[in-house]
C-alpha cells in the first residue's frame, strides 16, 4: 500500500509542469491541421464543386440574379474534412490553420461571395468568362450521381 | 493472469458448436437450418464470402434462431429493421449472428407482410435481442409478437403513435406534433424503494436515467430509459448522405472511436461493393485504429479512476494520453475525427519522417504506462473499489452477448480483429486479453493489457506497411441491392455496420450498432446486490457511450411533469446570456 502511494506521489513529481501557458504563449498546431475556411473570391468561378461534396451541408449555392451568384460558406458546422480543398478545381478554398474561432457574432460564422457570371454564348446558362470545364475535368471532379443537394 | 493464446472455448458449450471454416460453416448450418425448417428455409444464399444469408418464413422465427443460437453457437448481433416496400416487398426484420470460430456472419432474414406487421419475436430464446427488437417495433413498426417488455426504447415518450421515423415514406427532416405521451415506467418490486441516477449524472458525462430500485443500501433492480441522444444519422445515411459523405458523418457518431465507425462503414460498403483496398491503406487503417485504442484506454482509466475519486491516476493517464493526441494531429490534421477514411482507402498517407515520430512518441507513452501500472496494481484502496465489484458472469455475459473488453473480462474469448479479421489484422494478429473474474478490476487489467498490445501491433504495422497507393480507383458506380456485414474491435468492444446498397449513390439501409448497446444491456444483471455507491464505477466500467448507442431519431424529449423553460425560451435565454459575454 504505502509502496504504492510512494510509486504514485514519485511519478507526479517527476512529471514537472504539463500545462501549457497557451493562451499567454501561442500554441502553433501540426504542419496539415485542418483549421477554419479560407476563400479566395478572385480564384472562385462559382461551379459549386465544394457545396457538392461537403457532408455536412454548410454550402450553400443560389443564383440571385442573371448575372450573380452567391456562395455562403456557414463554417459554423464546418466539420473540417477538407473535401472542398480537395475537389475545387481553382485552389480557392484551403483550410487554414486558425482554431481560434470563437466569436459571440454569429454572422462572423459566415463567408459570403458574389460571383460575377457572365452567360455562355452558346446555351445561356450561367459560366463565367472563360469556359471551366476542361480545368475542371483537370482538377480530377466528377460528377457524382446525387447532385449533391439535400 | 496475463494475456494468452486464443483458449479453445472449453466445456459447457452445445457438442454441435459449429467451428468449422466459413464455407465448411455455412454449409453445415444451411443443412441445419434446412433439417429444423424444411419448406420454411426459403433462400440460402452467400452475398459474400463471410456471409449466409438466410431467408426464412414467418412461421419459421423462432426455430431459425434456436437453432442459430443454440444449437450452432452463434452470437446474436443486431437485428436491422427494413422497409422495403419501395422494392415491391412489405418489410423484413434481419437478425445478424456472428459465429466467430467460423468467421462468418449470418443474416437471417424474414418477410413481413406490410399490411399485418408483426413477427415472432426471439426475445424469449435470445434475451440479448431485447433492445433490438424494441428498437424496429419503435422504428419500422413491425410488432415483435411475445417480446416480454414491448415499451418504447428509441422514440420519446411524445412521439405520436402509428408514426415510424425509419420507414422510406417518413422525410428525414419531418417533425410530427408531440402527443404528450408520459413514459412508461416498470413497477419497483414491493418493498423497496426508487432511488434514480440521472438523466444527468456528474460522472457520466451523457444523459441516461436510471431507476434503481434499492432496499435500504442494496439494489434489487433497475430501469433504464435512455436514447435521450438521438441524432438522426441512419436516416440521413439513407436520405441524404451518398457513399462520398457517409464516412465522414460515420466518424461523429463517436467522439472517441470515430475512426472505428468510419472504417466499419467504409468497410461494409466496400464489401457490398467489392472493392480490393491497397494494402498500403489496410496497414495505415490498423495503426489509426489501435492509436484510438491507446487513447481511448487511457482516457478511460482516467475517468474510471476520477469516478472513484482517485484524481492522481486521472492526472496521469491523461498527462500520458495527450502526446498520442497530438501525434494524431500530426498525422492526420486533427486530434480528433480524422477525416481521413473514405470508400476504397485513405485521404492522407503516413511519410517516413511521421512513422518516426509515432514512434518517437509511443516509447515514451509505454514507458510511463508501465510506470502508472506498477504503481497503481497495489494500491488498495483502488482494490477496495474495484475488485468483486459490478461482476458479470460468464454465463450471463454471453447470454446478453457482451462485447469487448467487458466481455473478455468476463472470460468471454471473443475479439473481432481475430474472429472477423480486417485491416492488417490477419498479417498482425493481435493478443486475445481475457480475465476470468468478471470484476471491475478484471476490466481494468483487459484494458492494461490491451493497451501494451496496441502498441506493438502499431510497431508491428509500422514495420511491416508496404509502399504502394493509398486509396482504390473507383470507377464503376456502386450497385444497388447488395449486402455487406462490417465488424470492428473498438476500444469499448464491437462495432457492427450492416449496408444494403441502393440507387442514387447512396445506401438503402445504413444499420450501425455500437459496442455500449449490448454492453449496456448488461447492467442490470452487474449491479444487481450492489450497493448503490458502486452503481457508477459498474456502469462506468463498461466504458460507455451513450450518444453512440443512439443514433436515430433527434427529438428532444419534454418532460412530462412542470416545465420551467421551453426549448425556444431555453435558446432565446442562452443566446441572450452569450451575446452578453457569458454574464451570470
Amino acid at each position: 500500500m504505502l509502496l504504492s502511494k510512494l510509486r504514485e506521489a514519485l511519478i507526479c513529481f517527476g512529471a514537472g509542469r504539463v500545462t501549457l501557458p497557451y493562451p499567454a504563449a501561442p500554441r502553433e498546431p501540426a504542419p496539415g491541421f485542418r483549421g477554419k475556411i479560407q476563400v479566395d473570391a478572385d480564384l472562385c468561378f462559382g461551379c459549386g464543386g465544394c457545396a457538392h461534396v461537403c457532408p455536412a451541408g454548410v454550402i450553400q449555392v443560389e443564383d440571385a440574379a442573371q448575372l450573380t451568384r452567391v456562395l455562403e460558406f456557414h463554417w459554423s458546422r464546418c466539420t473540417y474534412c477538407g473535401r472542398c480543398e480537395e475537389v475545387c478545381p481553382e485552389g480557392a478554398i484551403r483550410l487554414t490553420s486558425q482554431f481560434e474561432t470563437a466569436t459571440d457574432r454569429p454572422q462572423d460564422m459566415v463567408i459570403r461571395l458574389e460571383v460575377f457570371m457572365g452567360p455562355c454564348q452558346r446555351c445561356g446558362r450561367c459560366f463565367p468568362p472563360p469556359t471551366p470545364l476542361e480545368r475542371m475535368t483537370a482538377a480530377g471532379f466528377r460528377h457524382g450521381g446525387d447532385g449533391g443537394r439535400a | 493472469m496475463g494475456p494468452r493464446k486464443r483458449p479453445s472455448r472449453g466445456p459447457g458449450r452445445s457438442p454441435g458448436k459449429i467451428m468449422d471454416q466459413p464455407d465448411a460453416a455455412a454449409a453445415r448450418l444451411t443443412d441445419l437450418l434446412r433439417e429444423r425448417l424444411g419448406a420454411l428455409l426459403l433462400v440460402a444464399e452467400r452475398p459474400q464470402p463471410d456471409t449466409l444469408r438466410c431467408e426464412v418464413a414467418p412461421a419459421g422465427v423462432r426455430a431459425a434462431a434456436g437453432a442459430l443460437a443454440w444449437d450452432a453457437g452463434a452470437r446474436f448481433l443486431i437485428t436491422v429493421g427494413l422497409d422495403v416496400r419501395a422494392l415491391g416487398r412489405g418489410f423484413a426484420i434481419a437478425h445478424l449472428f456472428s459465429l466467430d470460430a467460423a468467421h462468418l456472419f449470418v443474416s437471417l432474414e424474414i418477410p413481413v407482410d406490410a399490411a399485418d406487421a408483426r413477427i415472432d419475436a426471439i426475445t424469449p430464446l435470445i434475451p440479448a435481442a431485447d433492445w433490438a427488437e424494441r428498437e424496429f417495433r419503435d422504428a419500422i413498426g413491425v410488432e415483435p409478437d411475445g417480446h416480454p417488455d414491448p415499451r418504447r426504447l428509441m422514440l420519446p415518450d411524445d412521439w405520436p403513435d402509428g408514426i415510424y421515423p425509419l420507414r422510406r415514406d417518413f422525410r428525414y427532416n419531418a417533425r410530427p406534433p408531440a402527443a404528450g405521451g408520459r413514459p412508461v415506467l416498470a413497477d419497483a418490486p414491493p418493498g423497496a424503494s426508487v432511488l434514480p441516477m440521472g438523466p444527468f449524472f456528474p460522472t457520466l458525462e451523457e444523459p441516461s436515467y436510471w431507476r434503481l430500485f434499492v432496499e435500504g443500501e442494496r439494489i434489487v433492480g433497475c430501469d433504464y430509459r435512455g436514447f435521450y441522444n438521438h441524432r438522426a444519422i441512419e436516416k440521413l445515411g439513407e436520405t441524404v448522405l451518398g457513399y462520398d459523405k457517409l464516412p465522414f458523418v460515420a466518424e461523429r457518431i463517436c467522439g472517441i472511436c470515430g475512426f472505428i465507425h468510419s472504417t466499419c462503414a467504409c468497410q461494409a460498403i466496400e464489401k457490398a461493393a467489392g472493392i480490393d483496398v491497397p494494402a498500403r491503406a489496410r496497414y495505415i487503417r490498423t495503426i489509426m485504429l489501435e492509436l484510438e485504442r491507446v487513447h481511448s484506454h487511457l482516457l478511460w482509466l482516467g475517468i474510471a479512476a476520477h469516478i472513484i475519486g482517485f484524481e492522481t491516476l486521472l492526472m496521469q493517464s491523461w498527462r500520458i494520453r495527450e502526446p498520442i493526441m497530438w501525434l494524431s494531429e500530426a498525422i492526420s490534421g486533427n486530434r480528433k475525427t480524422y477525416g481521413m477514411n473514405c470508400v476504397g482507402g485513405l485521404r492522407r498517407d503516413i511519410s517516413p519522417e511521421t512513422a518516426g515520430k509515432i514512434r518517437e512518441t509511443l516509447d515514451p507513452v509505454e514507458r510511463e504506462m508501465r510506470a502508472v501500472r506498477k504503481a497503481v496494481v497495489g494500491d488498495t484502496t483502488l482494490l477496495a473499489r474495484t475488485k468483486g465489484v459490478g461482476v458479470l458472469t460468464k454465463e450471463w455475459a454471453e447470454r446478453i452477448a457482451v462485447v469487448g473488453p467487458p466481455a473478455r473480462a468476463s472470460g468471454v474469448a471473443i475479439d473481432a480483429r481475430l474472429d472477423h479479421p480486417y485491416a492488417a489484422y490477419p498479417e498482425i494478429p493481435p493478443r486475445l486479453c481475457v480475465q476470468q473474474d468478471g470484476d471491475v478490476w478484471a476490466r481494468v487489467v483487459v484494458r492494461l493489457d490491451e493497451l501494451e498490445d496496441s502498441i506493438r501491433l502499431i510497431r508491428g504495422a509500422l514495420d511491416g506497411m508496404p509502399d504502394g497507393p493509398i486509396r482504390a480507383e473507383i470507377t464503376e458506380p456502386i450497385p444497388a441491392g447488395r449486402l455487406g456485414i462490417s465488424v470492428v474491435e473498438a476500444p469499448r468492444g464491437e462495432a457492427v455496420h450492416f449496408v444494403l446498397t441502393g440507387d442514387d449513390n447512396r445506401a438503402y439501409r445504413w444499420r450501425v450498432r455500437a459496442p455500449t448497446y449490448p454492453n449496456l444491456q448488461a447492467v442490470p444483471s452487474m449491479i444487481a446486490g450492489e450497493t448503490i455507491a458502486d452503481v457508477p464505477i459498474t456502469v462506468g466500467s463498461l466504458d460507455p457511450c451513450f450518444s453512440c448507442t443512439e443514433r436515430l431519431e433527434a427529438v428532444d424529449v419534454r418532460s412530462a411533469a412542470m416545465r420551467v423553460y421551453s426549448r425556444d425560451e431555453l435558446l432565446a435565454l442562452s443566446r441572450r446570456r452569450g451575446s452578453q459575454g457569458g454574464e451570470r
